[in-house]
């Protein structure tokens, strides 16, 4: 024994609290015991409602008082029954003009050696930062009763106003979502095999159909599946330019606040449910497959493309990102116009909004994103950390959990909360606060995997260099874990945001007298008439969301710096 | 401070795989004790043990007289440097260190001077603000060293620490690590797949193979008295004969070896081991006379590998490949070249006799 270690010895007061560590073993169960609760008292809870009032006479449990005389008496009905046709026509055909554009798109971004790539993927996806009713507004401006193109130019009395106008709609909502699945997977497929067929001999048409094509196999069909999903149950587009073709969103809508027939509205929110969850599942085995075939090496050099193919996926690339850019423009500039088409004076009336709430919407919008943003990503982050750590039982569970609210479609969900939630004693109900749980729990799965995702790229060794240093969970995820996460969580609080200022469907139920979103706005002063000012208030939010995007850029640009350390140094 | 790190009867069990398989081990304080043996052994399954981050399926670790099985990691103030170093990447080299002592709630200015003393310990003054990822991997690696020891524990684990590194700063930090405990005093566990690293560093070292520990003893111990075939090859090199016993003579092919000590073995099949640099070159580095005549063989050289201190012959042997190791300032005198004949003398004690032959893990 060595006399100089008594030189570096600690002196004996300072050790370890029992007291903390014996808090600490109760930690992690009880915020896995928290988050279970969440999903289960605010989307489980909901669903069951639904299923309640649907399934059972008076929305009564009981054997006694099961029934399916909803679900035939909506078969029977003709004008309803329609509506799940309607649905499925608009968005099988959506599916396939959508998978179709987008392949050839994807295809140009990574199979050919044509310019302005950054500028084209920048415009695809810029459907995202504007609600869901943007397209149909522009198409109404464009193609409407008084369209631009229609009644202006061509002097018809064709509209655009029905199953065209939703299918049209659709298809510029659903480009970016199938662009990012479908530029992954040929990115991910090797370029090589294409090479190698080609030296083989086989002509172009035949690697494209016998190479290219196959190999892409699943991010088609996950694409597919994932473009099927949003189209029939969105509900912006359809309200507005869907006319008297009724689809099932809009059915829903109408039984439940025209007709006061919740059981009506729960019983076709249960048929929607069908096809939506079996593309939910779909798409589930089909990401697990698509895994295994991603190749980690497979990022070689394109070869130069012929002139001719440059040249006609050049022109291509540019017409569906200037329809994408005309919707935008369209909408912009019909905010600004004074009488569209006639009198194209600029003017900043249609800025006051006509209606009864106006700005404080567009406030009300703001405040509720930013909670969203902020409680959605910490609550996803926590959510994915408790995942992380070893509780087989647990972890298993809130897994199925967190993965189910993707599967269900928000206006489902928002006609869950009325249900469910519109009892006295339910003090949230009727305040923003509904509002903001309900957009949280909507969005949840998308956060929760990607805050695993971020959470598996930290060196497991680093948490258990905590521990061994006398680290509790707190002070861990505190500490260690949540500043490595930074990037990850302002990603997170972006996502979030983004689709609390944009998403509809899920909060058309959960708007009040007193409570009003700018989104839902838009579809009022629509109704009314005033579609100049639906136009400027759709601009607003995209004016917010792109600040709160580029606040994002500074933001990341800065931690940027500190992160190259990211993963432990190995 | 004489506290004892004792395994009893332990052994860890994955579902039908047995990773540890019934080891004992009695480790005394202040000495540096080395787990050697190939991947997937449970060297590293038994630090985790003792660390605490796995339950052991049975047995009993004992620590200062006391059962500490369900002891949490926390409170079992051991330091682990791990293979992967995980220093926390948002904080500094300072912060690193001062971890483990704020989380004991230390007043911040010992924690400032405890720094300070580590950071000279190991040569880091100066490196204070820096972040991981700014510094060279043997930096990091010291880094790591500093924030175990600065809670001073008792016992110091070291999970492969210096693999990540190349082969010049590895026998460096080695060094380093060296030093250490012998300045500390520590108990030093260290885990470690490179057989010269181990018998470099180690008071005692404990082969290990499937579980199991094969034989424990001093690096000289293990060096030259190898107690299994695989210890035999796995610790520095070894020529491998099959032989056969025929009236207390060893038969190896057409040849005739003598070996001492064959009276208590009765099998028919006996392996002889012998290193390379105990064969030796007749009238170079023995003498004729020296050597028992039955011993000698006349063989042709086939490669010749300059290696820098040594020279090593690979020649064949009744089919077999072997190699002969030659100090370069003995081969300069001769200097021989393929197809050229030698005489090879085999010591009888240099032999080392086996009854059983290792399986091979490719």
């Amino acid at each position: 024994m060595n006399d100089r270690s008594k030189e570096y010895a600690l002196p004996m007061e300072y050790g370890i609290s029992s007291t903390r560590m014996e808090i600490d073993k109760f930690i992690i169960p009880a915020v896995t015991i928290f988050i279970a609760l969440l999903l289960f008292f605010f989307m489980l809870f909901p669903l069951s409602a639904i299923l309640r009032l649907s399934f059972f006479k008076g929305g009564q449990f009981g054997i006694a008082n099961f029934t399916l005389e909803n679900f035939q008496r909506y078969f029977t009905t003709s004008y309803t029954l329609n509506a799940l046709w309607h649905s499925l026509y608009v968005s099988i055909a959506t599916t396939i003009i959508v998978t179709v554009v987008i392949f050839f798109f994807a295809y140009a971004m990574t199979r050919t050696t044509i310019s302005g790539k950054t500028i084209f993927r920048n415009i695809i996806m810029m459907p995202l930062v504007a609600p869901s009713i943007i397209q149909a507004l522009a198409l109404i401006y464009l193609f409407g009763r008084n369209g631009l193109i229609t009644a202006h130019f061509f002097h018809t009395s064709w509209n655009i106003y029905g199953s065209t106008g939703i299918i049209i709609s659709e298809v510029l909502y659903c480009l970016p979502h199938a662009f990012v699945i479908l530029y992954t997977t040929l990115s991910a497929v090797d370029i090589r095999l294409d090479e190698a067929a080609e030296s083989l001999g086989a002509t172009p048409f035949k690697v494209f159909t016998r190479i290219t094509l196959p190999s892409a196999k699943y991010g088609i069909f996950s694409a597919a599946a994932l473009t099927f999903n949003l189209t029939i149950t969105d509900f912006g587009n359809p309200v507005v330019i869907g006319g008297n073709y009724n689809v099932l969103a809009t059915e829903i809508y109408s039984q439940v606040t025209n007709l006061y027939r919740f059981d009506l509205g729960a019983t076709i929110s249960i048929i929607l449910l069908v096809p939506s969850l079996m593309a939910f599942i779909l798409n589930y085995y089909i990401s697990r497959k698509t895994f295994s075939m991603i190749s980690g090496a497979a990022k070689p050099v394109i070869p130069p493309s012929r002139p001719l193919k440059k040249v006609s996926y050049t022109i291509y690339c540019w017409l569906v990102s200037l329809s994408i850019i005309v919707i935008f423009a369209t909408v912009v500039i019909g905010s600004f116009v004074k009488i569209w088409p006639y009198d194209w004076s600029l003017t900043l009336e249609h800025y006051s909004f006509p209606s009864i709430a106006g700005y404080s919407a567009i406030w009300t919008s703001l405040w509720v994103s930013l909670f969203v943003g902020i409680g959605g990503s910490f609550l996803t982050l926590v959510a994915g950390y408790v995942m992380e750590t070893r509780r087989p039982f647990f972890k298993q569970f809130i897994y199925l959990l967190s993965v189910m609210p993707a599967a269900i479609p928000g206006l489902v969900m928002g006609l869950g909360y009325i249900l469910a939630f519109n009892k006295p004693y339910y003090f949230f109900y009727g305040t923003p606060w509904i509002i903001v749980i309900n957009i949280i729990i909507c969005n949840f799965t998308l956060g929760i995997l990607s805050s695993i995702s971020n959470l598996r790229n930290i060196d497991p060794a680093i948490e258990e260099a905590s521990i061994s240093l006398g680290g509790d969970t707190v002070k861990t995820f505190f500490k260690i874990i949540f500043p490595l996460s930074r990037v990850a969580f302002f990603q997170n609080f972006v996502y979030f945001f983004m689709r609390s200022m944009t998403t509809i469907s899920a909060v058309i139920f959960l708007v009040s007298a007193t409570v009003h979103l700018a989104s839902i706005e838009i579809i009022m002063l629509d109704n009314d008439g005033w579609t100049a000012s639906a136009n400027a208030m759709c601009t607003c939010i995209i004016v917010i969301v792109l600040i709160m995007l580029g606040i994002l850029q500074i933001v990341s640009k800065k931690t940027g710096k500190r992160e190259e350390g990211l993963v432990s140094a190995i | 401070m004489s506290k004892k790190l004792v395994l009893e009867n332990v052994s860890k069990h994955f579902g039908s795989l047995i990773a540890v398989n019934n080891v004992s081990l009695e480790i005394e304080p202040g000495e540096f004790l080395c787990f050697l043996g190939p991947s997937g052994c449970g060297k590293t399954t038994i630090l985790r043990m003792i660390t605490g981050f796995e339950q052991a399926t049975s047995g009993n670790i004992i620590y200062d007289g006391k059962i500490i099985n369900d002891v949490i990691p926390q409170k079992r103030d051991f330091g682990i440097v791990f293979q992967s170093y995980a220093l926390f990447p948002n904080m500094t080299v300072n912060q690193n260190i001062a971890f483990g002592l704020k989380m004991r709630k230390v007043p911040q200015k010992l924690i400032d001077e405890r720094v300070v003393e580590i950071l000279a310990l190991l040569g880091l003054t100066g490196w204070e603000r820096h972040y991981p990822s700014q510094l060279s991997g043997g930096q990091q690696q010291r880094v790591a060293l500093g924030r175990a020891i600065a809670i001073n524990p008792n016992v110091l684990l070291l999970d492969e620490p210096l693999s990540a590194l190349d082969a010049k700063i590895r026998i460096r930090l080695r060094t380093v690590i060296k030093r250490l405990q012998e300045e500390l005093g520590v108990t030093m566990i260290y885990v470690t797949h490179d057989q010269e690293e181990a018998l470099a560093l180690a008071d005692r070292v404990v082969i290990m193979r499937e579980g199991e520990f094969r034989q424990i003893g001093s690096p000289l111990e293990i060096y030259k008295e190898p107690k299994t075939s695989f210890i035999a090859e796995f610790v520095g090199t070894s020529n491998f004969l099959t032989c056969t016993k025929k009236n207390g003579k060893i038969q190896f092919g057409k040849l005739e070896f003598m070996v001492p000590d064959l009276s208590d073995i009765e099998e028919e099949k006996i392996y002889l081991a012998i290193r390379p640099e105990n064969i030796e070159l007749v009238d170079v580095t023995v003498s004729g006379e020296n050597c028992v005549p039955s011993n000698v063989v006349d063989v042709e050289v086939e490669v010749v590998n300059f290696l820098g201190a040594i020279v090593r012959i690979a020649f064949f042997l009744e089919g077999e490949e072997m190699f002969v190791d030659v100090p370069e300032k003995e081969f300069a005198k001769i200097t021989l070249k393929r197809k050229d004949e030698m005489k090879l003398y085999f010591p009888p004690d240099a032999f080392y006799v086996y009854t059983e032959m290792f399986r091979k893990l490719i």
